[in-house]
């Protein structure tokens, strides 16, 4: 099917609000949106990648990031790791609800690891947002 | 760094491509791609001050 015809189709027949569901739902659950789509491999190779991910930056002591206003102007330039730790969905949402690793304790920024495991952390959220992308494609029939 | 390249190509080979040895093959590239550019990188910022 060349493009055109493609975008005339995707005109034709508006994306299912299952598939929005199964979006949300994939970027809560790391993992959940390819089980939904019944997609097992995927889900565990994909949503397996984003746990492994996010446990190796908290092993490694990495930080994550919050909207808070203590760094005056300079709080801005948290955004876009925010953007990026959010994307763990419930992981993320448990941890700042428990408190783990938002704290700035100089002790675990002391560590060697400390700067690998927040990237680790923000890696773990950018994967998720593909593995979400990928779910919705295939909930919506683009993908097989 | 062999752990976040493994764990990204396996997420971006499992994401591309139609067949699965399309999609080892784009894994292990990204793997080797990751593991090579960040050896080079490496090697760079060890003789900038």
């Amino acid at each position: 099917m060349v493009k055109t015809e493609r975008m005339q189709a995707d005109d034709a027949d508006p994306t299912p609000s299952s598939a929005w569901l199964i979006g949300l739902a994939a970027w809560f659950v790391p993992g959940i949106g390819h089980v939904l789509v019944a997609k097992w491999g995927r889900a565990l190779l994909m949503g397996g990648s984003v746990w492994l991910c996010f446990f190796s930056g908290r092993a490694m002591g990495g930080h994550l990031f919050d909207l808070s206003t203590e760094q005056g102007r300079f709080s801005l330039l948290q955004i876009p790791p925010v953007i990026g730790d959010v994307g763990s969905g419930l992981l993320y949402i448990v941890s700042w609800l428990l408190g783990w690793g938002f704290a700035d304790d100089p002790q675990q920024a002391a560590r060697v690891t400390y700067e690998a495991g927040t990237y680790f952390l923000i890696v773990a959220g950018l994967l998720n947002y593909l593995t979400m992308l990928d779910a919705f494609d295939i909930a919506v029939g683009r993908k097989p | 760094m062999m752990l976040y390249a493994g764990l990204a190509s396996v997420v971006f080979g499992a994401m591309a491509k139609d067949t699965t040895r399309e999609r080892v093959l784009y894994g292990v590239k990204v793997f080797a791609e990751f593991m090579v550019i960040g050896l080079i990188l490496s090697w760079v910022l060890y003789f900038i001050p």
